[in-house]
């Protein structure tokens, strides 16, 4: 099979022949390292590649599997981890100069679930200077761009991630969420991406700058894939005390049941308030066709959203804290997004503090609530489509706002209130722009029901316009 | 709501805080006259309720729950 093929088929489809011995991760390996050599340039989409150690691992895989030692569906198979998840001996900079020559000591835990499942690691990925942002559009290695539209930005924090899971340069991306990192990078490529429930899946070896409200997660080019990525991921961490006891569910089991019979909240507020028009074409078109699988769609109100903005005052002071033996060693190493917005943590009162996170709990009880009332909301993912890297501002309804530092909470607004309620939330591609860039619908479940929104993105995808497109540049054109 | 500069020198100064020079104080200044406008938003939102101690009045009735089949 020419090595173009293997790298568009998905997980799914790869498993089996994996399995069964007719294809071997050698040579699944090195069609993805190919796709390297030739996208990078492109794409910038990795920090470090890691050919000799793909290379290495690819073959102990493959003896595993002459051994008769098959460890699932992620045997063999190439993926992306992001640049602030812990590699052991392998250099992780965060995106950042400040730490461009740390080296961890040992894998954070979903990296070495991960290697345990089988798969290869391809290299650390591109990301915004610390996680701290949307765009991708990193001042020191350079920015990640869009498979779809290269002068684009592919979202972030996790740019490198979805980059390279749309231009099926990996299968699998591990990325992270501390305000909608998986999601938006999943919104902007056309591709899946989960922020599974807070506590479903360990924090331990993530580079955090707040306990409150940071995912791992999986980004993958289809829904029964992301339910594989998860379902090696997830569990109880014993040494981490964000991990919540809880047995793990197969997160395939409900899928091909179809919508009929479920209940789609709308939100009449907040999320819908401020939309470029083509996106709100295709979520509507969506809930459509949410609606013509057999989902009723109920509206729904959410007023404690009217506070939302109050949801990033933690996650200001946590980052001073975070950064504060960072800012005394080696300010001049930071950019000036970072380390302006960081510094301004310093002023914030514990009273405010503590207000903001009596405005959380507010907000996580108006979730409860509503889902009581309904099994699963659906959003857009983003209010736009992926904007121009050298863009400094994005335009909704004739405002600008701007996409990087105070204000850029805008690009943010539709995935970042899951990462404070810690409700399971993933985007799926709904379409295009005008333009041809990609767009995400966002389903938000209850806790621990990621199977349940896995079954109605899986119902959806086989009806969405985006089924079956690829980016130009996977081809080569 | 607005908060000078003499008093954000104060608090880096009182509080151990990272030195900002004059030019560094304008890059600053919009996250923070953004965190402050946040907080000015809360001010009329009543918070004492807030206690742990406030259950959530959610359906006890759990044959009414939509995942069990039932109208809520």
């Amino acid at each position: 099979m020419a090595n173009s093929n293997l790298t568009n088929l998905t997980i799914s489809e790869l498993a089996p022949m994996i399995q069964a011995r007719e294809l071997s991760p050698v040579e699944l390996t090195e069609a993805a390292l190919e796709q390297v050599d030739r996208l990078q340039p492109v794409l910038n989409s990795f920090i470090t590649v890691l050919q000799d150690q793909a290379r290495e691992q690819a073959k102990e895989q493959e003896a595993a599997l002459m051994r008769g030692e098959y460890r699932g569906p992620l045997h063999g198979i190439p993926v992306g981890i992001k640049d602030n998840i812990d590699t052991g001996g392998i250099r992780t900079t965060v995106g950042s100069r400040v730490l461009s020559g740390q080296v961890p000591a040992e894998d954070a835990l979903t990296v070495a679930k991960i290697k345990e499942a089988g798969a290869v690691i391809l290299g650390k990925e591109n990301l915004e200077e610390f996680a701290a942002g949307s765009t991708s559009n990193n001042l020191h290695y350079g920015a990640v761009h869009n498979p779809w539209n290269p002068d684009h930005i592919p979202g972030g924090s996790s740019g490198g991630g979805g980059a390279n899971v749309a231009a099926c340069v990996t299968f699998a991306s591990l990325g992270t969420d501390l305000g909608g990192s998986v999601r938006g990078p999943a919104n902007f490529c056309g591709i899946v991406g989960m922020k599974q429930t807070f506590g479903r899946v360990s924090q331990r070896g993530l580079q955090v700058t707040s306990f409150n409200g940071d995912h791992i997660g999986p980004m993958t080019r289809s829904v029964a894939d992301n339910a594989l990525v998860l379902q090696a991921i997830a569990g109880y961490d014993p040494l981490d005390p964000s991990t919540v006891p809880v047995p793990v569910p197969d997160f395939s089991e409900l899928l091909g049941q179809g919508v009929s019979g479920l209940k789609m909240g709308i939100p009449s507020n907040y999320y819908f308030d401020f939309l470029h028009p083509d996106t709100e074409a295709a979520v509507r078109r969506a809930i459509s066709a949410l609606e013509e699988l057999g989902a009723e769609a109920v509206e729904v109100s959410l007023p404690m959203m009217e506070y939302a903005g109050a949801l990033r005052i933690p996650g200001m002071a946590d980052s001073v804290v975070t950064h504060e033996s960072f800012l005394r060693d080696s300010r001049d190493d930071y950019g000036p997004t970072v380390l302006y917005r960081t510094l301004a943590g310093q002023f914030v009162l514990g009273r405010d503090y503590s207000k903001a996170m009596k405005v959380q709990r507010l907000v996580k009880e108006e979730y409860a609530r509503v889902l009581q009332d309904v099994d699963f909301l659906v959003t857009p993912s983003s209010p736009v489509p992926a904007w121009r890297i050298d863009s400094e501002t994005v335009s909704i309804d004739g405002d600008d706002y701007p996409v990087r530092g105070p204000g850029a909470g805008m690009t943010s607004r539709c995935t970042s209130p899951s990462n404070a309620t810690g409700l399971p939330a993933m985007s799926i591609p709904c379409g295009f722009s005008q333009d041809g860039l990609p767009i995400g619908l966002q389903l938000i479940g209850r806790p621990f029901e990621e199977p349940l929104l896995y079954r109605v993105a899986h119902a959806y995808e086989d009806v969405s316009p985006s089924r079956g497109r690829r980016p130009a540049v996977v081809d080569g054109s | 709501m607005a908060i000078s500069d003499e008093t954000l020198r104060a608090m880096i100064r009182d509080f151990h805080g990272f030195e900002i020079s004059d030019d560094e104080m304008e890059l600053v200044r919009p996250a923070i006259e953004s965190y402050l406008a946040e907080v000015e938003k809360l001010r009329d939102l009543d918070l004492s309720g807030v206690m742990s101690s406030r259950l959530l009045r959610a359906s006890e009735d759990t044959a009414s729950h939509p995942k069990n089949g039932g109208e809520s």
